[in-house]
């Protein structure tokens, strides 16, 4: 039986409390989140389901805005020679008048960490240790309730978080957690749900199964965004158009109607992700991610898209990925230069025959098949693992473009295409994007092996 | 009308159909039956099944896949049909193909157990050895099963969809194999079922006479072929005809009572043992592993459909609303009026400074400094200052890149109450927020304070302070 534990996001104004409640409830339509101070005037609860079961409630309360008037008035409302400790001054300030007046928002606060477990005391490391701050910790303390404290924007340019861990620990805080309330790091919730299970053991085994029903479901996620992207990538890879030789305006036609059906695959690729990673389309815009209503900025066939991932290209071969489809001549049934695609050939040549009827037996050696190039394959790949690593992030990757010399990412950019890339090039019938499409059991494993290549994502910490 | 339950597997075939289409045509509206949906144990796959089977009653998928799952049904009992009779008359042709001869019907062994089980046989060893291939294995008569349901069903219809769907959700479970096999099996053990009837019965009513024949072989190979093929059924009770009798119908002589009985017994043993027992093992076990594993058949949630369903039925949080209400009024500090105070010094001083803006460009000598405040004391020794003696003119330089409050405005709006005029100095402006800049702005001019007298830059604010008090 675990127990329901109940912690009071606390903290100055505008430092992040409802981010941080946005954040651990994945609820980006929490609360009211505005750059403005004092947007949070009252208390709201959110509460943290493992596998449906309640575990945690968060209550995000208004911030504390005036602690040194607070510390001034209970200070004045002890009698000299009367000693109180901190639970019973508390008390006192909360039955005075002024509890309902000059300072009801900050009693609001007290309150509602008087009737919790814990308090996180959410701070804005960008900001210096002032001695108001300060004041606000110490009236924190005096509710003897634990405390952990959380540093947000620690990613900041320039951050005070050393002299604020002194600050803390000056005051008896010495667990405390860094935490961007809006970017966080992969296994920062993880990280601060085990702090807090050293700090309040009692609710150890609840925050123990948020932790794990949360890892769990990040993997099964992931799982599912990889899924996507290996689809996406035997889809183009082994997509295949058989054109009759004819009119280059026709061709030109087709390839132009392949071009606009990969873009569309990928498109549905991107929206699926965003999905999976409930991003809303207007969530999208603040994160940073370069999508413009949940697409990409740069189309796929373009330059500034191959640079943009840093695929590197000679010049001769620019030109011809910025088509991005490769044109190869089908004469007596065969693929030139491509023999080994012959079953691709043969399935490719089932759809003409369907197409055009009895003559196109006649006319075999007339055929032209349209394949789309490495280099975009390439660039579908890099794309959405980059998308899926910001998404991951909740936007974080944006600002920190992908690490370069990740070796799964460098394979992808420099390193030889997965083989199974070029098998699926001979397997037309794998693509949902030929009328030849039919579900195997080899296009099954074909996908399974293709997600092994791609990035495992979060590793689960033991 | 109380329809029938769907069994665990329909169901989750359904999910499976319910999850291409929604990945095709974008997400069904399930606003209307969330409720029920969150209502349930919180079980990820319970949840996904039972939203399927609402949308699937609602949309129509459900009935559409019972009417798939009769017409398949319906398919394999006339294949069954089919079978069942070109077995039998595949026997009969047989058995009555000999050359009739006086005393009876001459069958050449070799050639009736070759028509018998040569299909049977070879297609059951493509089986056996394509069970090892990479690519899964492959069944002819259970493929052309499927085949013909999807050409019933038709190319675009819904038909096809819930074909498309079971399809898909077996193959991806490894289990399309075990099912045509066990199609496959079935028909090819009802088949040689009856086979073996046909020619018992033709044994039964018909005199046969069994031969072989011969050009270049020696008799002693057919003795032993004959011996090592009755072996295995001799084991079950088949009789097996001896060297004898089996030369005696090498030569076309008349054969006797107890030889043709021995024959007789051989051929049906043969039949039995090499053809219809294989496929009939065949099937229990391919039978066995389809309804065991089908049974036991569960959703793969890190498919991207259920995956998304998920995140949706399973919800990571649960708003519990507002607990505690804002306070009705809201207690904002505001500069108040105050009688002249005929103050004459001018005075800077600054609240809340990081060092890096403590350094101050050198002043006139009219303008005196006060030490940067912070804490309480601070406060109460400016204000204690100010009260005394009144400055006419008050610069306070505040940091534009923290955060405005109520504390500090409150102490701005009394410092304001003990100086002629004041005004504000919001260092830093360019390196802070635009976001908080301009929450500093609007929270002084809630305060009271006039927007002239608000100056992030520094020569003018000194300007300011330096100009002769009227």
């Amino acid at each position: 039986m675990t127990e329901l534990l109940r912690l009071a996001v606390v903290g100055h104004t505008n430092t992040g409390k409802t981010s941080l409640l946005r954040t651990l409830g994945r609820d980006t339509g929490f609360g009211t989140v505005s750059p403005r101070p004092s947007t949070t005037r009252h208390v709201e609860g959110v509460r943290l389901l493992a596998d449906g079961e309640a575990v945690v409630e968060l209550f995000d309360t208004p911030g504390m805005e005036d602690a040194i008037g607070l510390l001034e008035h209970i200070d004045s409302l002890v009698v000299p020679g009367e000693r109180l400790d901190g639970p019973d001054r508390i008390a006192r300030f909360l039955a005075s008048p002024e509890a309902l007046t000059r300072f009801e928002q900050e009693a609001k606060v007290l309150r509602q960490l008087l009737a919790s477990d814990a308090g996180l005391v959410v701070i804005d490391v960008r900001d210096p240790v002032l001695a108001k701050y300060r004041d606000e910790l110490a009236i924190l303390a005096a509710c003897a309730r634990p405390l952990l404290p959380v540093l947000n924007f620690v990613n900041a340019p320039s951050t005070h978080e050393h002299e604020w861990r002194d600050a803390l620990a000056r005051l008896g805080l010495h667990a405390v957690i860094s935490f961007d309330t809006v970017a966080p790091a992969l296994d920062g919730e993880q990280q601060l749900l085990e702090k807090l299970a050293t700090l309040l053991d009692r609710f150890r085994p609840s925050l123990q199964h948020l932790i794990e029903a949360r890892r769990e479901e990040a993997v099964t996620r992931h799982q599912a965004a990889s899924r996507l992207i290996a689809t996406l990538l035997i889809d183009v890879a082994a997509c295949r158009r058989i054109v009759p030789q004819g009119a280059e305006a026709t061709l030109k036609h087709e390839v132009e109607a392949l071009r606009e059906q990969i873009r569309q695959r990928e498109q549905a690729c991107v929206r699926e992700l965003l999905g999976l990673y409930r991003f809303r389309p207007d969530d999208v815009a603040p994160s940073g991610l370069p999508l413009m209503d949940g697409r990409w900025e740069d189309d796929l066939f373009s330059i500034e898209a191959l640079r943009g991932m840093g695929i590197r290209l000679s010049k001769g071969m620019v030109a011809g990925a910025i088509t991005g489809v490769g044109i190869d001549l089908v004469a007596g049934g065969l693929t030139l230069g491509a023999a080994a695609l012959a079953g691709a050939v043969v399935g490719g040549l089932w759809q003409v025959i369907g197409r055009y009827g009895h003559d196109a037996l006649a006319k075999l050696r007339g055929f032209r098949s349209l394949t789309v190039d490495d280099a975009i394959l390439r660039l579908l790949a890099l794309r959405q693992q980059w998308l899926l690593n910001a998404l991951e992030h909740r936007g974080h990757a944006a600002i920190h473009p992908i690490e370069l010399d990740n070796p799964d990412i460098k394979r992808w950019r420099s390193g030889s295409l997965p083989p199974l890339l070029g098998k699926a090039r001979s397997h037309p019938e794998w693509s949902t994007l030929n009328p030849t499409h039919s579900p195997s059991e080899a296009l099954d494993q074909a996908i399974a092996a293709l997600i092994d290549q791609l990035p495992s994502g979060q590793t689960p910490r033991s | 009308m109380k329809r029938p339950a769907l069994t665990p597997f329909q169901s989750r075939w359904l999910a499976e159909v319910i999850r291409q289409h929604e990945e095709a045509h974008g997400p069904l509206d399930d606003q209307a039956l969330l409720a029920e949906l969150l209502a349930g144990p919180p079980d990820a796959e319970q949840r996904i099944l039972l939203r399927a089977e609402r949308l699937g009653e609602r949309e129509g998928w459900r009935d559409a896949l019972l009417a798939w799952r009769a017409q398949a049904r319906n398919l394999l009992f006339l294949l069954a049909l089919f079978a069942l009779f070109s077995g039998f008359a595949a026997a009969l042709g047989v058995m009555g193909a000999g050359q009739r001869l006086e005393s009876g019907i001459s069958l050449n062994v070799i050639w009736v157990l070759g028509a018998l089980l040569g299909m049977p046989l070879l297609t059951l060893m493509l089986w056996l050895a394509s069970l090892f291939a990479h690519d899964g294995a492959d069944t002819l008569l259970g493929r052309f099963w499927w085949w013909l349901n999807e050409r019933l069903a038709g190319k675009a219809s819904r038909h096809a969809r819930i074909g498309a769907g079971l399809s898909s959700l077996l193959v991806h479970h490894g289990l399309l194999r075990w099912l045509t096999a066990s199609v496959t099996h079935l028909l090819w053990t009802l088949a040689l079922a009856s086979a073996l009837a046909g020619v018992l019965l033709m044994l039964a009513i018909q005199r046969h006479i069994f031969v072989w024949e011969t050009t270049i072989l020696p008799t002693e190979a057919f003795i032993t072929l004959i011996g090592a093929l009755g072996w295995l059924p001799g084991l079950l009770g088949f009789a097996t005809p001896d060297a004898d009798m089996i030369r005696t119908s090498g030569n076309g002589l008349a054969q006797t009572e107890s030889a043709r009985l021995a024959w007789s017994s051989w051929l049906a043993g043969c039949l039995i043992v090499y053809g219809l027992a294989p496929r009939l093992l065949a099937w229990l076990v391919s039978h066995g592993l389809w309804s065991y594993r089908h049974r036991g058949l569960r959703l793969d949630l890190s498919l991207p459909g259920h995956a998304l369903q998920r995140t949706r039925l399973i919800p990571d949080s649960r708003r519990l609303g507002v607990v505690d209400q804002a306070p009705s009024t809201w207690h904002a500090p505001h500069i108040q009026p105050h009688p002249p105070l005929h103050g004459q010094a001018h005075l800077l001083t600054g609240m809340e400074l990081e060092p890096d803006l403590r350094r101050l460009p050198a002043l006139p000598p009219s303008v005196s400094t006060w030490p940067v405040i912070e804490s309480r004391e601070d406060r109460r020794q400016l204000l204690q200052a100010v009260s005394e003696r009144p400055p006419a003119r008050l610069l306070l330089a505040l940091d534009a890149r923290l955060t405005p409050d109520r504390g500090t405005l409150a102490y701005v709006a009394d410092l304001a109450m003990h100086a002629e005029t004041m005004a504000i100095w919001l260092m830093a402006a360019e390196r802070s927020d635009p976001d908080r800049l301009q929450a500093w702005r609007d929270a002084l001019i809630e305060l009271g304070m006039p927007t002239e007298r608000m100056m992030d830059d520094a020569s003018m604010a000194l300007r300011w302070l330096g100009m002769p008090h009227d």
